[in-house]
């Protein structure tokens, strides 16, 4: 039987790519904007794309937010993707500072813009966003990011999997219980997003 | 470390690829969904989309192919071509693109791409800067670069290096670099111009028109030549020539960081990680 899964819809950005790679992963998808669905679900997955903002304060701070909250204390599987995993640190730096949902510990940074491409001086700058495939460690696999936002971790028991981008290394993935965000697009992640998601979906059962 | 990116381009017209492609193995259908499906499946990094349809009915077309694209996909789809207005983007989105390339209305209303990159991130706007080098005059110590629009039929004046710093100031994603000179040439990336974008600019840039070899691919991804962020090609893989795959495992032996192909990892069970 098809693991049911409630995608949540915050209005912050296009779902149907993960719409897409949820079925493909053997989900049943429901996509929704109502908290009071969220709040029944079993296995929910909140995407996000863009910024930390006014928009994503009202998230924070309404129904929504209170819907996400509860099912994450119930111990419900949970995973947020790119923005919907930043979403659920404490704070944000981004267009003037906005709080999260405050269920991981760790602050929201932007990549610094004086990170040299390369080691010899003269070097040029590295491009913000970061923007492709880089590979997570410790496993090495490769997934597909875009993002100018990274997570700070207060606590290093959360960090699931690391990535690097210049002299920043930043959570690719974390996870308490059956918590989890990941920083990359699992959705445009080709073979490696999709067992990732198998994956969720699959541990989430038991 | 980030990897280099290979994004293989189509160019759609009336629903079709034009030119035709010849994969090995594939008739030559000219059916983009088919051929998508085929650089999905040797590892492309990217895919992109060219509308050159001049019709209503066309663009109509299109945004069906964009939406028969990526269905079949999973990586990430940029989509360009006559992209006028935010409610072109929107359309363009919802069909299943990731980013959309906009070119002769961000020079015509600069201010378009703050608008698109407020509304929809950065990181889906991509402003697509087509150069053309402009005569040497008495005095100049280096080759002069304009902007130009409708497929490079219209000069604009605009300076490249002025107009690329303008567009990543206004809030672009990525800029992708055509030099219309070499476009169809077969005889290698402009370096010049997209070395000096490249190392200019605060963000990823890719490099266009010219791809002919694989080396070609290398000298446009190295930094020390073009130092592109990523490589767009589009004839080298529709004729068959080379495979995704073949460029990347030649672009690795090259010392080009690339994400390597897949079936070549044996693909890891990440189970585990979920207890």
């Amino acid at each position: 039987m098809p693991r049911e899964v409630i995608l949540v819809d915050s209005q912050l950005g296009n779902l149907d790519s993960v719409e897409h790679a949820l079925i493909q992963v053997g989900a049943s998808v429901h996509i929704t904007s109502d908290p009071d669905r969220v709040a029944t679900a079993r296995t929910v997955v909140f995407p996000g794309q863009g910024s930390f903002g006014p928009a994503t304060q009202a998230i924070v701070d309404g129904a929504m937010g209170d819907a996400l909250r509860m099912v994450i204390q119930r111990g419900d599987p949970f995973l947020g993707i790119c923005l919907g995993m930043q979403l659920l640190f404490d704070h944000s730096d981004e267009n003037g500072g906005h709080d999260g949902l405050g269920v991981f510990r760790g602050q929201v940074r932007r990549f610094p813009a004086d990170m040299p491409a390369g080691e010899q001086p003269g070097s040029r700058m590295l491009k913000i966003p970061h923007v492709g495939w880089n590979d997570v460690q410790p496993n090495g696999e490769h997934f597909y990011f875009t993002h100018s936002y990274y997570v700070e971790s207060a606590d290093p028991e959360d960090v699931m999997w690391t990535c690097r981008y210049g002299r920043i290394e930043f959570p690719a993935a974390v996870c308490r219980g059956h918590v989890f965000g990941c920083q990359f697009h699992p959705e445009k992640s080709q073979w490696s997003g999709l067992r990732f998601l198998r994956s969720f979906i699959l541990g989430g059962r038991g | 470390m980030l990897k280099r990116r290979i994004i293989p381009c189509l160019d759609i017209k009336n629903g079709r690829v034009v030119k035709g492609v010849h994969f090995a193995g594939l008739r030559d259908t000219g059916d983009p969904v088919e051929a998508a499906r085929a650089y999905d499946t040797q590892g492309a990094d990217e895919i992109c989309l060219l509308d050159i349809t001049a019709t209503v009915e066309g663009r109509e077309t299109f945004i069906d192919v964009v939406h028969r694209v990526a269905d079949q996909i999973f990586t990430p789809l940029t989509v360009g071509g006559g992209v006028r207005r935010e409610p072109d983007v929107r359309r363009l989105l919802k069909a299943g693109a990731d980013k959309v390339a906009i070119n002769s209305a961000a020079v015509a209303n600069p201010l378009l791409i703050r608008q698109l990159a407020d509304k929809y991130g950065s990181q889906c706007i991509v402003v697509a800067v087509d150069v053309r080098q402009m005569h040497a005059r008495t005095g100049d110590t280096e080759p002069l670069y304009e902007v130009v629009i409708h497929g490079g039929t219209r000069s604009t004046g605009l300076d490249a290096l002025s107009w690329c710093d303008h567009v990543a100031a206004l809030g672009a994603g990525e800029i992708l670099l055509t030099s219309m000179d070499k476009d169809g040439t077969r005889d290698g990336y402009d370096l010049w111009i997209t070395r000096e974008v490249s190392h200019r600019v605060p963000i990823p840039v890719i490099a266009s028109g010219g791809v002919g070899q694989l080396e070609h691919l290398r000298e446009g991804l190295a930094v020390e030549r073009g130092g592109a962020d990523a490589a767009l090609a589009a004839s080298i893989f529709h004729f068959g020539l080379y495979t995704i795959s073949q460029a990347k495992q030649y672009l690795a032996e090259h010392g080009i960081p690339v994400r390597p192909h897949e079936s070549q990892r044996g693909g890891a069970t990440l189970s585990s990680a979920f207890g």
